[in-house]
C-alpha cells in the first residue's frame, strides 16, 4: 500500500517533470524556429558527412534554394572553392570550430555570394560529433560598398586637385590681366603710332582680355562648384541658373554633335531656393542626359531643357534623345550606387544626391522614359 | 587724367610681377600706391605712413593675409582691407570677415571691380573716421581746455588721423 502510494506519487512528480521539460523543449524549438526563420544570416547544419540537414530562411534567400532542393546535397557543392571549403570543415571536425571570413558561394544562378562564415561541430550527450553548424554572412554588398567608397574618396580627391590647380592658375592669370591692362594704357598715350598698329595692337589686347576672362570664368565656376556652402535661400532666376550651368558644361559639349535646345516659360523666372545646390543638380541631370545621347551611337544628339511655372512650382524638364530607360530599372536609378557605368566610370551617386537635394529643397523629381526614344527627367521645386 | 581723389592704397602681395602691373594701373589713374611684397613689410610701412585702403592677398610666406589685416588695424584703425586672393576658400574668406576686411575679391579681379571696391572702401573708412573724430573733437570742446590746450589736442588728434 504504502509502495504503491510512493509509487503514484513519484510518477506524478515525473509526469509533472516532464511535461514542464516538454514545455521547456517547445519554447526552445519555437526559439530556434524563429531564428532560423527570420535571422538575415544563413544558417545550415551538416551530418557528419557534410550533407545539408537545415537551411534557414536567410540561407534560402541569400542563395535562392528553396529548403526542399537543399536538403540532402552536400555543403561543400554549394562553394566556389570545393577543396577551401573542405579545408574549413575539416579545420572545425579537429579544433570544434573555425572561421572563415572570405568565403564565396555560388547562388542558385551561378552568381557569386561573398560569405563570412563560422563554423561550429555539433556533438551528441557523448560527444560524439554528429555534424556541423554553420553560420554565414553575405557581405557581398558590404564588400561593393567599401568598393565604391575607395571610388567616391578618389573622386573627392580628384576634386580637390581640380580646385587646387584652379586656385594655382589664378595667379598667373591675375598677372596676365594686370599686364594687359597696363599694355591698352601705354598704347593709348602711345605716340607715333600708325592708325593701322594702333588698331592691331588694341585689337590684341582686346583678345588677350577675352580670353583671360574666360579662363577666369571657368576657375572662378570651379572654385564656386567644389567650395562646400551651407545651405542658402536667395532669389534667383532659374533661367540665369540654367544657362550658367550649361556654360559650365562646355566643355563637356565640345566635340560632340549635341544640339541643347532651351525651351523657357517667359523671362525671366525668379525662384527662392539654394541656387548652388540646384546647380549641382542640373549639372548633373545635363551630364547624364550627354552620357546618354553620345551611348547611343550614330545619334543626331538632341537634349531640350524646358520650363514651366505653375501656381506656386516651377517645372524644369531636361529631355533627352537618348537610348532610354528600361521600365524594370527606372526606380533602381535613384538607389545608391546603381550604376550602368562601367566599374571605375560612375559612382551611382548622382541620382540619390539630386532626389535628396530636390527634396530637401521642396520638390520632387518624375522620369518619363520610352527605350530607344529618349528620357525626360523633371525636376519640380517650389517657387519660394 | 584722373577724377580720383586722393586715395592711398597699400598692396600686399607676394606676387611682384602682378603688383607691378596693378600699382602701374592704379597710379594712372590717380591713386596713391604703395607695393609691399610681404606682411611683414606691410606692416613696417603702415608705421611711416597714412593708407586709406589695403588690398591683401591671403597666402604668403611669413606673415599670411589674415594676420597682415589684424596687424595692419592695429596700426591703423581705420584702414579699410580689401581681400585679393587666388587661394580662395569659404574658410579664409568667413576667416578674414572676421578681421573685418571690406570686401573679399577672388583673382584674377576684374580691374573695374577692383577699382569700384577701392573708392568703396575709402568711402567706408573716411565715414568711420569722420564719426570717430567728431565724437573725439566733441571730447576736447567738453574738456574745458584753454585755446593753447585745445589747439595742441586737436594737433594731436590730426596726426593721428594723418589729416597733416
Amino acid at each position: 500500500m504504502d509502495s504503491n502510494s510512493t509509487l503514484k506519487a513519484e510518477l506524478k512528480r515525473l509526469s509533472r517533470e516532464l511535461a514542464s521539460h516538454k514545455i521547456e523543449l517547445h519554447q526552445t524549438r519555437g526559439y530556434l524556429h524563429s531564428i532560423l526563420q527570420n535571422s538575415t544570416d544563413m544558417i545550415f547544419a551538416t551530418e557528419v558527412t557534410g550533407i545539408l540537414i537545415s537551411f534557414s530562411k536567410g540561407a534560402e534567400k541569400a542563395l535562392g534554394y528553396s529548403v526542399e532542393e537543399i536538403i540532402g546535397r552536400s555543403i561543400e557543392e554549394l562553394a566556389e572553392d570545393r577543396h577551401g571549403f573542405h579545408h574549413v570543415m575539416a579545420t572545425c571536425e579537429e579544433q570544434g570550430c573555425a572561421m572563415a571570413p572570405d568565403i564565396y558561394f555560388r547562388d542558385k544562378e551561378g552568381k557569386r555570394v561573398h560569405c563570412h562564415a563560422s563554423l561550429m561541430s555539433l556533438t551528441n550527450r557523448d560527444g560524439q560529433r554528429v555534424g556541423t553548424v554553420g553560420v554565414c554572412r553575405d557581405i557581398t554588398q558590404w564588400k561593393k560598398l567599401q568598393d565604391d567608397l575607395v571610388q567616391v574618396d578618389r573622386l573627392a580627391e580628384m576634386g580637390r586637385i581640380a580646385a587646387g590647380v584652379a586656385h594655382e592658375l589664378n595667379n598667373p592669370m591675375a598677372v596676365i590681366s594686370e599686364a594687359s591692362g597696363w599694355a591698352e594704357m601705354v598704347i593709348k598715350d602711345a605716340k607715333g603710332l600708325s592708325h593701322e598698329d594702333r588698331q592691331e595692337l588694341e585689337d590684341v589686347i582686346k583678345k588677350i582680355s577675352a580670353q583671360t576672362r574666360r579662363c577666369r570664368n571657368v576657375t572662378h565656376k570651379l572654385l564656386d562648384f567644389v567650395r562646400d556652402s551651407a545651405p542658402t535661400k536667395t532669389e534667383f532666376d532659374i533661367h540665369t541658373l540654367i544657362k550658367e550651368t550649361i556654360d559650365f558644361l562646355k566643355p563637356e559639349l565640345k566635340h560632340t554633335p549635341i544640339e541643347i535646345h532651351l525651351n523657357f516659360a517667359g523671362e525671366p523666372l525668379p525662384v527662392t531656393s539654394d541656387p548652388k545646390l540646384l546647380e549641382q543638380v542640373f549639372v548633373n541631370f545635363i551630364t547624364n542626359a550627354i552620357h546618354a545621347v553620345l551611348e547611343k551611337q550614330g545619334n543626331q544628339g538632341r537634349i531640350e531643357i524646358g520650363t514651366t511655372k505653375a501656381d506656386s512650382q516651377v517645372e524644369i524638364r531636361i529631355t533627352d534623345n537618348g537610348g532610354g530607360i528600361p521600365k524594370e530599372a527606372r526606380e533602381e536609378i535613384f538607389e545608391l550606387f546603381y550604376t550602368t557605368k562601367p566599374p571605375g566610370k560612375g559612382t551611382g551617386l548622382g541620382l540619390p544626391i539630386c532626389r535628396n537635394i530636390v527634396g530637401n529643397l521642396g520638390g520632387k523629381i518624375t522620369l518619363d522614359s520610352e527605350v530607344g526614344v529618349g528620357t525626360t527627367f523633371t525636376i519640380q521645386i517650389p517657387i519660394s | 587724367m584722373t577724377d580720383q581723389p586722393n586715395i592711398r592704397v597699400l598692396l600686399v602681395d607676394d606676387e611682384e610681377t602682378l603688383l607691378e602691373y596693378l600699382s602701374k594701373r592704379l597710379l594712372k589713374l590717380g591713386f596713391t600706391v604703395k607695393a609691399t611684397f610681404s606682411g611683414e613689410q606691410a606692416i613696417e610701412v603702415a608705421k611711416q605712413d597714412h593708407y586709406d585702403v589695403a588690398v591683401v592677398d591671403l597666402k604668403m610666406p611669413g606673415i599670411d593675409g589674415v594676420e597682415t589685416q589684424k596687424q595692419l588695424r592695429q596700426i591703423q584703425p581705420f584702414l579699410q582691407c580689401i581681400v585679393l586672393t587666388g587661394h580662395g576658400s569659404i574658410e579664409s574668406a568667413l576667416e578674414s570677415g572676421q578681421e573685418d576686411a571690406f570686401q573679399y575679391l577672388l583673382k584674377p579681379v576684374d580691374h573695374d571691380d577692383l577699382v569700384a571696391a577701392i573708392k568703396e572702401a575709402h568711402k567706408k573708412k573716411l565715414e568711420v573716421q569722420d564719426a570717430k573724430f567728431r565724437e573725439q573733437l566733441d571730447e576736447i570742446h567738453k574738456s574745458g581746455l584753454g585755446a593753447h590746450g585745445m589747439r595742441k589736442a586737436i594737433a594731436d588728434l590730426r596726426k593721428i588721423y594723418g589729416l597733416e
